[in-house]
C-alpha cells in the first residue's frame, strides 16, 4: 500500500514531533532540574542472559533454571519492568562444559549485549566463567554451582567483584549434614562421595564438623564415584564390607537416583541406621524416584518448596505450578531470586554502571521465596538457610516430600571470612 | 576375607554382565557389517524408555515389557538399516561416524521430546526384590537374574553363530561379502537381520537396566563409551572377546574401587592400553593382514 502524500504535517506526525521535542527538552533539562524523569529509562531493554545444563542426563537442571528465571522476568515485565525498562531474557545450554560456557558468556556480553549473566550448574564451570568476568566486566550471578571456592577464592581472596551467587554453597551439604548427623547415636560412618570438587569438599567439611562435635565418631570407609556413574554396585559393596552404622552420600541428579535405587536392591538401608544423601531433597531426585524413594532417608536441597510457610513462598509455588505444571526445584527458585536480585540492585543503584551495581548488591537484603536472605559483602554470597528433612510419601503430592525439617542458623551453617583452610 | 572376595567377584560379574549386554550388539554389528555404531548406546536408551512406558501402560508388568521392548527396538533397527545404514557401507569411514553420531543426537532429542528431561525409574519386578545367599554371601535376586540373562544371551549367540546354518552364513558373509553374495546369500537381508539382532540386544540391555538405574536423555553416551572399551579389549567384532572383556572390566572395576580407588576412572582405559600394546587386535580379535 502506498502511503498517501500530504502537504504539511498530519495530526499524527505533529503529535510525534511534539513528543520528540518534549522528550528532548526534558532530557536536556533533566540533568539539572528533573533527575527522576531523565533517568526514567536506563536502557531498554535490560538484557539478562542465562546458561545451564539443558541437554544430556543433567538436562532437567537447566530446564528448572530457565523456568524459574522466565517466571521472574514475566512477572517483572508485567508490572512495567525495572525502572520502566523491560527485561529481555536469553537462555543457552552450556552442556556442563567449561569451553562452551565461556564461549556462551563471551557471546552474551560482546555480541548479544547482555547487561547481566546468571545460571551455571557445575562448580567447575562456575569457577572458569568467574575467572573471565573481569574481562567481560558484567555481573555474574551463579544460581547452582556450589563450590566454596567460588565465594571464598574467586570473590573474597582474588577480589573478582563481578561474581555473585544466589544459591547456598556446599556448606549446606557438608556442615549442615554434620548438624543432622550429630544427633544420631551412630559412631561408624561411611561416605559414598562423587569424585570431584563438590563431593570431596562436602565430605571433608562433613567429617571435620561432625568430628569437632562428636570426637568418638569414626569414618570407616569412603568410596569415590565419578560423575555419570550408572552402576554403583562396586561402591555399595565397598562401604558395606566395612559394616558402617550410618552413611553419608554426596551426590545429585540422576547419579543420586541410581545410587538410592541400587542401595535398595543391595538392602543397604536394612543394614544401617541412617542415610544422609545430600541433594536427596531436590525436585529432580524426588520426581525421579517417586514411590521408589525409601521413606525415612534424609536429604536436603538449596530451596525446599514447602519451606518457609510464608505467603511469599506460597505465592511463588502457586504461580510456578500454574505456569509450568510442576513444583519448583532449588534451581527454579535460585534463578528466580537472581532475577529479583538484579531488579533490586538496579532500582537501588538507579544505574547500570558496574561499581554502583556492586555497591548496591553488597549487603543488600533479598526478599525471596526461600526466606530471609542478604548478600554478604565480603564474598558476594547469598546468606539464607534451606532445610534438611526426611523423605515421606504424601498422597497430596505426586512425588515424595520432606518432613521433620531441620533448619540451622546461618552463622553456624556458613563458613565466614577470612575462611580458614578446611582441615 | 574369602566372603568379601566372593562378594566382590559377584558384584563385578553383575556389573560386567550389563556391559556385555551393550557390548554384544555393538560387537556383532561391527563384526558383520563393519559399522561401528556409536548410536548403539542410544538404542539402549530408547529400549529403556520404551520399556519404562510399557511397564507403566501394563500396570507395572515388567515381564510384558521385557518381551516387547527389545522387539520394538528390532523394528527401529530395521528402519535404521534399510533407510540409512544400507547407503553407507561402501563409503568412507567418516560417513559412518557422521551418520551414527547424528543418530546419537536425534535419539537424545526424540527421547527428551517424548518423555521429557526429568529422571524416570520403574520398580523392580516383585518376584526379584529379595536377596539370596550363596556360601554365606547375600546377593540381590535381581543381579542373579541379570547374571542368568547375560549368560543365556552369551550362550544363545554362541550357539547361533557356531551351531546353526544361519550362523555359518553370517560368519561367511562377515569374512567375505562378495564371495557369499556370489554363492547366493542375500547379503542385504542378512545385514538387516544382523542389525535388527544388534538393536534387539540393545533393547534387552535397556529394559534390564530400567529397574535399577535412572533414565535420562543422554544415557546412551554414558554406556557407549565403556561398551566400546570392552569391545576393543575383547577384539572388535569378537563376541567371545566382548563377553570376556566385559567380565574382566566389571571385576577389575569392583576390585579397583575396593583396593585402588585412585585408579577407578582409569582402570578400564589402562586395561585397554595394556591389551592394545600387547595384542593390538584385542584378546580374541583377528589380526588383520
Amino acid at each position: 500500500m502506498k502511503r498517501e502524500k500530504k502537504k504539511g504535517m498530519n495530526r499524527r506526525e505533529f503529535l510525534k514531533a511534539g513528543a520528540g521535542a518534549l522528550a528532548l527538552g526534558t532530557a536536556v533539562a533533566g540533568g539539572l532540574s528533573f533527575p527522576a524523569i531523565a533517568r526514567a529509562k536506563l536502557k531498554d531493554p535490560i538484557k539478562i542472559a542465562c546458561q545451564g545444563v539443558h541437554s544430556g542426563p543433567l538436562g532437567n537442571n537447566g530446564e528448572f533454571m530457565r523456568q524459574g528465571a522466565l517466571l521472574a522476568v514475566e512477572e517483572i515485565n508485567a508490572k512495567g519492568g525495572i525502572l520502566g525498562s523491560k527485561i529481555e531474557f536469553l537462555f543457552r545450554d552450556d552442556e556442563n562444559k567449561v569451553d562452551i560456557a565461556i564461549k556462551n558468556a563471551r557471546y552474551f556480553v560482546t555480541t548479544w549485549g547482555a547487561d547481566f549473566l546468571i545460571g551455571i550448574d557445575s562448580s567447575g564451570v562456575a569457577l572458569a566463567v568467574g575467572q573471565v568476568m573481569p574481562e567481560l566486566n558484567k555481573i555474574l550471578i551463579v544460581t547452582h554451582g556450589s563450590t566454596n571456592k567460588y565465594n571464598e577464592d574467586i570473590v573474597y581472596k582474588n577480589k573478582i567483584k563481578q561474581c555473585f551467587r544466589s544459591s547456598i554453597p556446599l556448606y549446606l551439604d557438608g556442615i549442615g549434614g554434620a548438624f543432622v548427623a550429630k544427633d544420631f547415636p551412630f559412631k561408624r560412618w561411611a561416605g559414598i562421595v562423587c569424585d570431584y570438587e563438590y563431593g570431596h569438599t562436602s565430605w571433608k567439611l562433613f567429617k571435620h564438623t561432625l568430628k569437632s562435635m562428636r570426637p568418638e565418631v569414626e569414618f570407616v570407609s569412603e568410596s569415590l564415584a565419578k560423575l555419570g556413574t550408572v552402576d554403583f554396585s562396586s561402591h555399595i559393596a565397598k562401604v558395606l564390607t566395612a559394616n558402617p552404622e550410618a552413611i553419608y552420600a554426596v551426590n545429585w541428579g540422576g547419579d543420586l537416583v541410581a545410587l538410592i535405587k541400587q542401595s535398595s536392591v543391595y538392602k543397604l538401608y536394612e543394614k544401617i541406621g541412617v542415610w544422609l544423601g545430600t541433594m536427596g531433597g531436590a525436585m529432580d531426585v524426588l520426581t525421579g524416584l517417586g514411590r521408589e524413594y525409601p521413606k525415612g532417608l534424609w536429604g536436603t536441597t538449596r530451596y525446599w518448596f514447602l519451606y518457609p510457610d510464608t505467603p511469599r513462598n506460597k505465592a511463588f509455588v502457586g504461580d510456578y505450578h500454574k505456569r509450568w505444571n510442576i513444583y519448583p526445584s532449588h534451581n527454579s527458585e535460585c534463578a528466580y531470586a537472581a532475577i529479583y536480585m538484579i531488579k533490586h540492585a538496579v532500582e537501588k543503584a538507579k544505574s547500570l554502571e558496574l561499581d554502583s551495581l556492586i555497591a548496591a548488591m553488597e549487603g543488600m537484603p533479598l526478599d525471596r521465596p526461600a526466606g530471609p536472605c542478604y548478600i554478604r559483602k565480603e564474598d558476594h554470597q547469598a546468606v539464607y538457610s534451606p532445610p534438611w528433612g526426611q523423605v515421606i510419601h504424601d498422597p497430596k503430592y505426586p512425588m515424595p516430600i520432606l518432613t521433620n525439617l531441620k533448619v540451622f542458623p546461618v552463622d553456624k551453617l556458613y563458613r565466614h571470612p577470612p575462611f580458614p583452610p578446611i582441615e | 576375607m574369602l566372603n568379601t572376595i566372593l562378594y566382590l567377584v559377584l558384584v563385578g560379574i553383575a556389573e560386567g554382565m550389563f556391559l556385555w549386554l551393550v557390548a554384544a550388539g555393538l560387537s556383532l554389528t561391527f563384526g558383520v557389517l563393519r559399522v561401528l555404531n556409536f548410536a548403539h548406546g542410544s538404542l539402549f536408551m530408547l529400549g529403556a524408555y520404551v520399556a519404562f512406558s510399557l511397564v507403566k501402560i501394563s500396570g507395572g508388568n515388567f515381564w510384558i515389557a521385557l518381551a516387547i521392548a527389545p522387539l520394538v527396538l528390532a523394528i527401529v533397527g530395521m528402519g535404521m538399516e534399510v533407510f540409512f545404514f544400507r547407503r553407507i557401507y561402501d563409503l568412507d569411514m567418516s560417513f559412518q561416524l557422521l551418520l551414527t553420531f547424528s543418530f546419537v543426537l536425534m535419539l537424545e532429542d526424540i527421547v527428551k521430546f517424548v518423555w521429557g528431561p526429568l529422571y524416570q525409574t520403574s520398580p523392580i519386578p516383585p518376584a526379584l526384590t529379595g536377596t539370596a545367599s550363596i556360601l554365606g554371601v547375600s546377593f540381590p535376586h535381581y543381579y542373579f537374574f541379570i547374571l542368568v540373562v547375560g549368560s543365556a544371551v552369551g550362550l544363545g549367540l554362541w550357539l547361533f553363530i557356531e551351531r546353526t546354518k544361519w550362523g555359518k552364513v553370517v560368519q561367511a558373509t562377515a569374512s567375505d561379502r562378495e564371495m557369499s553374495s556370489a554363492v547366493g546369500v542375500k547379503v542385504p537381508q542378512l545385514y538387516t537381520g544382523v542389525f535388527m539382532l544388534g538393536a534387539w540386544l540393545a533393547g534387552l540391555g535397556g529394559i534390564l537396566s530400567v529397574p535399577i538405574r535412572s533414565l535420562s536423555p543422554g544415557l546412551g553416551e554414558y554406556v557407549i563409551i565403556e561398551a566400546f572399551v570392552v569391545t576393543v579389549i575383547g577384539g572388535l567384532g569378537s563376541l567371545k572377546g566382548a563377553f570376556i572383556g566385559a567380565l574382566l572390566i566389571g571385576i577389575f572395576h569392583t576390585f579397583g574401587v575396593m583396593y585402588l580407588p585412585v585408579f577407578e576412572l582409569a582402570i578400564a582405559y589402562i586395561t585397554m592400553a595394556i591389551v592394545l600394546i600387547i595384542r593390538p587386535w584385542g584378546i580374541f580379535g583377528v589380526r588383520e593382514a
